[in-house]
């Protein structure tokens, strides 16, 4: 009953909507690369890879701003080198993103023991203030009052915007559902694909920041599988902004399920609680969302 | 004046010359059909036109001026417009998504539907396309899917229109309509450039005609001297083309039903795909079945070979296995990518180990006695001509040697000369005593082979000709009742 009451509240559901944050990032990141016909496993290392710099950049300069601008630019820069690698070398996409995710998680490592001599975390940090004016709104104030959080409430309108209402939406599912035909009349297939990967890589990058500065901290396997998460959110999300935001919210609701249940004391295993969102991810798409379409020519080189 | 005038058109794929200094000129504002064989480099020529391909001497005039294509898009520049034959269009997207796609109409940032809705709306109107620009192409048929790629072209303002055998994939019913969209464009002052295989169509439309054979221009003439029978010796030169044998008709105590179809009726997606159908499939005959494409003849095809289960009345066969070339044989007939070799034996029961040697000796047989021509038997199946491949389908069930067999659309895309000897082998084995199911959309293949035709509309069969009623009476009449009873007017 108290665990029953403790989810009733506003800090439960602040909660909740803060944990969806990453994930809603990620499967977007995800979206707009598979949207292109591109498949992006590589979310997972995005996110580790600007989790990282953000870390780096902002214990070396105490330059906030500073440092979201560098672990962008970053994580722009290697998705356009995913790019090389996808679309214009035309490597393998699973076995392009699996080399991402080992190279980086490998590199981040590498890097932390260089300049932090610790290969398991670096020092804390300042985290990313919030708005203190919107902060003061009474319920929603502390959901809204974090940027990055607010950033991704309003990506739901704005990739639905961009995907549906746009040319360049129209343009960048055309070539990921039929490239011939969207070459047969004119569109430049190769280059809508590199500009999906490269929204894919700015994306990803926010859902990392967001972590790091929460945690205030960069630490090895931090991000824990958030990455794939995304994924499954994004296909349980059957590739659609809205279905995709209530997808990240059933991860969070979870993982926010489960914390409360740790601190709660109820005796249950905790590992049997961190399960959760696992088997809810089988249990979803067994059941309730049925047999999920990806774009018609996602992951095949053109 | 001309809109379109090739000059000493050359062009060769390596020791293969496919257009051999082809001259004509296509008139403004006129029909212009251009015949020939599979392979006759129709098809090759219109892609050099529309800068796909670019010939290896000789020059191209759009209106006069001479033209340089690097690609499609400088054609469609042009204003020519091609019409494929596979369609070029996006299954998920809607209607009017593809059309705009590469051309959109935009307010600020956004799509402009409003401009595009009333831009579109207006050529549906005035072509009378009847198309629903909200729907998705995965929900409409093949015909409207051609209405869209019409669409497209006429979005584009294209005034050169290039169509590739359109007429292949339409029932009777909508080629009529077809014709008529044409007869608009015509007197919109468009130019049309009509490949076909249907010489009555020739007959109808084209103000002239270039016939081309092995890559040559071989005749041309003017829509007042048009003759069919000549238009047929000129596109396959002097080569005698098969007949079909003429039909045994044995006792009839001989023709027992190996197929029957008692009262069955199959619901998908709570729409009666089949209602209450009863039909006998004999031996020593071939039952027709006609009518627009998507009335039911996949599902009845599909209840036969025991695909759909779900049904209720009662099927009895006589075996349990039915040969069946079926009608997309790229989706459920071959494997594109296997050799004609593996395509040949793969449906052969298991025996084991394959060996090579038994595969080529087996495939040689086959290709010798069905005049599959391929380089080898280990060509990919895939790069052989169409008819070739629908010969080694053909030759493939008829190996199978079993009672029943199922021909669904044995002809379409297929030239003269391979579609005459696909009627001869459907002759003979009905005359070997086997019972055929013949499913089409070709009327004239029909009344030549059935005898006996059902026509379906709406998962009914409505009616069923027998011997008499097929053998007796006007022809005309005949195609006129059974045109009407294909879009359900009894």
């Amino acid at each position: 009953m108290e665990l029953f009451n403790s989810i009733l509240t506003v800090a439960f559901l602040t909660q909740v909507f803060r944990l969806m944050t990453p994930y809603y990032l990620g499967a977007s990141a995800a979206n707009f690369s598979e949207r292109g016909g591109v498949i992006n496993i590589a979310i997972e290392g995005f996110m580790i890879l600007s989790a990282f710099s953000f870390a780096m950049f902002n214990i070396l300069t105490h330059n906030i701003p500073l440092a979201i601008f560098l672990a962008l630019i970053i994580n722009v820069v290697f998705a356009l080198l995913y790019s090389v690698f996808t679309v214009k070398l035309k490597i393998n996409q699973i076995v392009t993103g699996v080399g991402f995710n080992i190279l980086i998680a490998g590199l981040t490592k590498f890097l932390m023991m260089i300049i932090f001599h610790s290969s398991s975390n670096t020092e804390r940090f300042e985290g990313i203030p919030d708005n203190e004016l919107i902060g003061k709104i009474p319920l929603v104030g502390a959901i809204l009052s974090d940027y990055i959080v607010l950033f991704a409430l309003i990506l739901i309108f704005l990739s639905n915007f961009i995907l549906f209402k746009t040319t360049f939406g129209l343009r960048l599912r055309s070539v990921g559902e039929n490239p011939e035909a969207a070459e047969s009349l004119g569109i430049k297939v190769r280059r809508y694909k590199v500009y999906g990967i490269l929204i894919s890589g700015f994306l990803a990058a926010l859902g990392g920041i967001w972590l790091a500065s929460e945690q205030k901290s960069f630490s090895d396997g931090m991000i824990a599988g958030r990455g794939y998460i995304a994924l499954a959110a994004m296909i349980i999300g059957k590739w659609k902004p809205v279905n995709i935001f209530f997808a990240s919210l059933i991860f969070a609701f979870f993982e926010a399920l489960q914390i409360s249940i740790q601190i709660s004391g109820v005796p249950i295993p905790s590992q049997l609680i961190q399960m959760l969102p696992y088997l809810i991810t089988i249990l979803v798409l067994i059941g309730l969302i049925g047999k999920t379409k990806p774009p018609a020519a996602d992951g095949v080189p053109y | 004046m001309y809109a379109v005038e090739f000059e000493n058109i050359t062009k060769s794929f390596g020791l293969l010359t496919v257009n051999d200094k082809v001259t004509f000129g296509v008139k403004e504002n006129s029909v212009h059909c251009l015949l020939g064989e599979n392979g006759a480099g129709k098809s090759t020529l219109m892609k050099i036109l529309f800068g796909s391909y670019k010939q290896d001497s000789g020059t191209i005039k759009i209106r006069g001026k001479e033209v340089k294509f690097k690609s499609p898009l400088d054609a469609i520049d042009e204003k020519i417009g091609m019409l494929y034959q596979h369609f070029m269009l996006i299954d998920e997207f809607t209607i009017w998504e593809n059309v705009v796609l590469g051309n959109e109409m935009n307010a600020g940032m956004k799509l402009d539907y409003k401009k595009i809705k009333y831009r579109l709306n207006e050529i549906i109107e005035i072509y009378n396309l009847g198309l629903d620009i909200n729907k998705k192409i995965c929900d409409i048929s093949i015909s409207q899917e051609q209405k869209v790629e019409l669409l497209k072209l006429l979005y584009r303002n294209s005034d050169i229109l290039i169509f590739d055998e359109p007429t292949a994939v339409l029932s009777p019913v909508e080629v009529n309509e077809f014709f008529k969209i044409i007869e608009k464009f015509k007197a919109d002052g468009k130019t049309i450039i009509f490949i076909t295989h249907k010489l009555n169509e020739v007959k109808e439309l084209a103000d002239r005609v270039s016939i081309l054979r092995k890559g040559q221009l071989v005749y041309e003439t003017d829509k007042a001297d048009i003759d069919v029978q000549k238009l047929g010796k000129e596109i396959i030169g002097n080569v005698e083309v098969a007949e079909s044998p003429a039909k045994i008709s044995p006792n009839e105590e001989n023709k027992k039903s190996f197929i029957e179809l008692k009262d069955v009726t199959l619901i998908k997606d709570k729409v009666k795909v089949l209602d209450d159908i009863t039909i006998d499939i004999r031996r020593y005959e071939i039952h027709g079945i006609c009518g627009v494409e998507g009335n039911g003849q996949q599902e009845l095809v599909d209840v036969i070979l025991q695909f759909e289960k779900n049904i209720s009345g009662t099927v009895m066969m006589k075996d349990e296995r039915v040969s069946i070339v079926p009608d997309d044989r790229y989706k459920r007939g071959m494997i594109k990518e296997f050799t004609v070799g593996e395509n040949l034996i793969l449906k052969k029961p298991s025996e084991g180990l394959i060996s090579k040697r038994t595969v080529d000796t087996a495939s040689q047989y086959i290709m010798k006695k069905y005049d599959v021509r391929a380089p080898s038997a280990e060509t990919p199946i895939g790069s052989l001509s169409g008819g070739n491949q629908q010969k080694a389908i053909i030759a493939r069930e008829i190996e199978m040697q079993q009672n029943t067999m199922i021909f669904y659309h044995p002809t379409r895309g297929v030239d003269i000369n391979a579609t005459a000897f696909i009627h001869s082998e459907i002759v003979s084995l009905r005359n070997a005593g086997k019972a055929i199911l013949l499913v089409s959309s070709d009327l004239d293949e029909l009344l030549k082979l059935s005898d006996r035709l059902s026509v379906m509309h709406k998962g009914r069969l409505i009616k069923t000709f027998d011997e008499t009623e097929l053998s007796s009476g006007n022809r005309n009449n005949l195609l006129e009742q059974i045109g009407k009873l294909m879009i359900g007017i009894h």
